[in-house]
């Protein structure tokens, strides 16, 4: 295994910071006797629903989880179609198809999010939701998604699993579909130290749904209203990030300092991550777009820097889609983008010095 | 005297440092996603109950709905199983679209092994017996009756870790089995936690691939799958009380022994269930059936014993299974007991003393 000077990710130091917080949080649970559910899960939920300026959220075992949950508790039937890019984690997708209906993709913008444009081509009468997904920690066009949804009264859950406090025009992502689901996965801005998921939404009957849907469709310990799955955040985790939670913008702050200074660096030789109009990025993934891309990762890896590529086969290509019958030429920008994708390291840890050594590498790459 | 139903508080927070100390290795490595904590918690717990292939996932309902989907079960097809038992067990064949077919229990809240042959149907894939209360059914017969019509067994030892059988361990009889480990249960961590285990070499790769969202490797999925994981947290946690099991079993044997005998006196009003010599109970619930059980019951709570019910509404009578066109009088022996169940404080902390306030408690009572 290759060791990295400059590695792709760190537990963050802030979290090392707040140490003593966060173990008198995980003392309190343990006191309480309360390991599943209970006050701290509800308190975080409430906490975070506000971060994200959501009606209700609701933690769950994952955010893989977060999405399949809210595709059950919309209904949908075999033959439904759910929209969604090709170009995301498998994570996106798989959900649509155990849920029991057919993916779609459409193309991506220049941004690298859901092209609204191409948006209604894929509508057809069967079609039941569109999943945007927020990548990298960039909001989608949600404007032009959610007219277009609105007109055609399909249910719009984002895929916020990278983009937790990014918003667009000032309102956060979570805010604007029915529903959105987000990860809490160890590598992500807001994080547990295992597996979670959150779900937020503003839809009354899904907000009804699911404290059923993720605990066995009990309504209470003896009545069970639907038959379903266990998909809880644990107390534990829950307590942790309520603390979490309060540093959220200091350290989302710290990121996108360092992206911009990567921006600002590192324009002159590849394409750099800018912000559009009314969007606040949260650079979940620091992304550049670079040509000879595959000879440049190898470049940096080998001169001990972790870049990485998120994600190389895009989801139409995987194995698991093959009975959906799409071909390498479906996606001409996806392709394209995927192509020259790189994520370079950003987090906590990483130094101006560290970033300024993979920098002057990207410089004498390109020199 | 208080007797208690929980006993996280005397398990976790007194004194909880040893558990910290257990896991500052795992908080220092990072490994907060499967990892080397994980691996060698299953290899443990694989060679304490003597099965070839452990898993670690998400909660027992998740091992139930992995160890199903394991077996390549389609719409349509049938799951035997007993309508006295928790939510999950029938949630997790529909979860996976197969269809729930009940079975009567028997005197021991087991399945009745007598009555399955006539369940059986064309479309019969699979029985799914239950060790309920963490007591163990006649697994034998139920195994005999399976290879006679071809079908598969997976074992819900979800209440039943440590459970044994002439000295063989639960969840180590049937082709693939699932074990909770949700802080109720026998071997428990602090939120939720789940195992599988099995002999068979290719379900076990299939449900490693399946439980982490179907990828072969980073770049490629072969099928969609779910996330499914243990957490590194909960698998520390089990490592240790999986080191005391044996003593929190002893301890339970000798409450739930001295229970049997002292509740021997209100025979006629009080039926305690066969406890047969071959097997070795580990006591999830001690479950008993009393007569006017609607009066018992608030009286046990004056008087400070925090007993429950397991639950008061069969399953085949829960709102969730009107599609499956069952009726009241369709399992008597199940919907008898249902009326008379009580489930009594057995616990490893429950002590000599307490077992004697609740039988004169139930002495009390009746006389």
């Amino acid at each position: 295994m290759t060791s990295y000077t400059i590695s792709y990710s760190a537990l963050s130091t802030e979290v090392a910071q707040h140490k003593a917080e966060l173990m008198s949080a995980v003392e309190g649970v343990l006191d309480s006797g309360r390991y599943i559910l209970g006050p701290e899960v509800e308190g975080f939920e409430h906490e975070f629903a506000e971060y994200c300026q959501a009606k209700f959220a609701f933690g769950v075992s994952n955010g893989t989880s977060a999405l399949h949950l809210v595709l059950r508790g919309i209904g949908l039937v075999p033959g439904d179609e759910v929209i969604t890019v090709p170009n995301s984690f498998i994570a996106t997708v798989s959900p649509i198809a155990l849920a029991g209906a057919k993916p779609v993709f459409v193309d991506i913008g220049d941004d690298g999010n859901m092209d609204p444009q191409r948006l209604e081509d894929a509508i057809t009468d069967r079609t039941r939701a569109i999943i945007p997904v927020h990548l990298t920690g960039r909001p989608a066009k949600m404007n032009d998604i959610l007219a277009i949804a609105q007109k055609r009264n399909l249910f719009v859950l984002e895929d916020a699993a990278q983009a937790v406090g990014a918003s667009l025009d000032g309102k956060r992502v979570g805010s604007w579909g029915h529903a959105a689901c987000f990860s809490l996965h160890p590598l992500k801005n807001l994080h547990a130290f295992g597996d979670g998921g959150m779900i937020t939404s503003q839809d009354p009957d899904l907000i009804a749904l699911l404290p059923r849907l993720r605990n066995h469709g009990l309504a209470n310990r003896e009545q069970c209203d639907f038959w379903s799955f266990n998909s809880r955040l644990d107390s534990m985790h829950a307590a942790m990030l309520r603390i979490q939670l309060r540093y959220l913008d200091e350290w989302t702050e710290a990121r996108r300092k360092l992206a911009f200074r990567y921006n600002d660096l590192l324009h002159p030789y590849v394409e750099v991550p800018n912000e559009g109009l009314g969007e606040r990025c949260v650079f979940q993934t620091y992304v550049i777009k670079a040509e000879r891309r595959n000879e440049l990762k190898q470049y940096l890896n080998e001169h001990g820097v972790e870049a990485l590529i998120h994600y190389e086969t895009p989801i139409h290509l995987q194995p698991a889609a093959k009975s959906l019958g799409y071909s390498a030429s479906d996606f001409p920008k996806t392709m394209k983008h995927v192509s020259k994708i790189l994520s370079l390291p950003l987090h906590s840890n990483l130094s101006e010095t560290q970033q300024d050594r993979v920098v002057e590498l990207i410089s004498n790459f390109y020199t | 005297m208080k007797v208690q139903y929980s006993y996280l508080k005397e398990q976790f927070s007194n004194p909880m440092e040893v558990y910290f100390e257990d896991l500052r290795p795992l908080i220092a490595s990072g490994e907060f996603t499967f990892g080397p904590f994980v691996e060698a918690f299953e290899k443990k717990f694989a060679s304490y109950i003597g099965a070839k292939h452990v898993i670690g996932t998400s909660n027992g309902t998740d091992a139930l709905i992995l160890s199903l989907k394991s077996l390549g079960l389609k719409a349509g097809d049938e799951v035997i199983t007993v309508p006295n038992t928790f939510y999950a067990t029938v949630g997790s064949i529909v979860a996976i679209g197969a269809c729930p077919v009940f079975v009567d229990c028997n005197e021991r809240y087991q399945i009745d092994a007598e009555k399955i042959e006539a369940a059986i149907s064309s479309k019969t894939k699979a029985i799914l017996p239950v060790h309920w209360a963490g007591c163990s059914p006649d697994i034998e017969a139920v195994l005999d009756i399976a290879q006679k019509y071809g079908l598969d067994v997976v074992e819900d030892a979800c209440p039943a870790t440590g459970a044994t059988i002439n000295g063989k361990f639960a969840g180590t009889f049937g082709k693939v089995n699932a074990f909770s480990m949700h802080p109720l249960k026998p071997l428990n961590v602090m939120g939720d936690g789940g195992l599988i285990a099995t002999n068979d070499d290719s379900v076990a790769e299939f449900i490693r691939i399946y439980q982490n969202h179907g990828m072969v490797d980073r770049d490629h999925n072969s099928m969609w799958g779910i996330n499914s994981r243990l957490q590194p947290i909960q698998a520390v946690i089990a490592s240790r009380v999986l080191d005391e099991i044996e003593d929190s079993i002893r301890a339970r044997n000798r409450n739930a022994s001295r229970l049997d005998e002292g509740l021997k006196q209100l025979e006629g009003r009080i039926q305690v269930p066969l406890r047969p010599q071959t097997n070795r109970e580990v006591y999830q619930l001690y479950q008993i059936g009393a007569k006017r059980r609607e009066e018992l019951l608030p009286y046990l709570i004056s008087k400070g014993i925090e007993a429950k019910i397991h639950y008061p509404v069969p399953l085949h009578l829960q709102k969730a299974a009107e599609e499956l066109g069952y009726k009241t009088g369709d399992f008597p022996v199940c919907e008898r007991q249902a009326g008379e169940i009580v489930t009594l404080p057995a616990h490893q902390y429950i002590t000599e003393e307490q077992v004697d306030y609740m039988v004169s408690v139930m002495c009390e009572f009746y006389s």
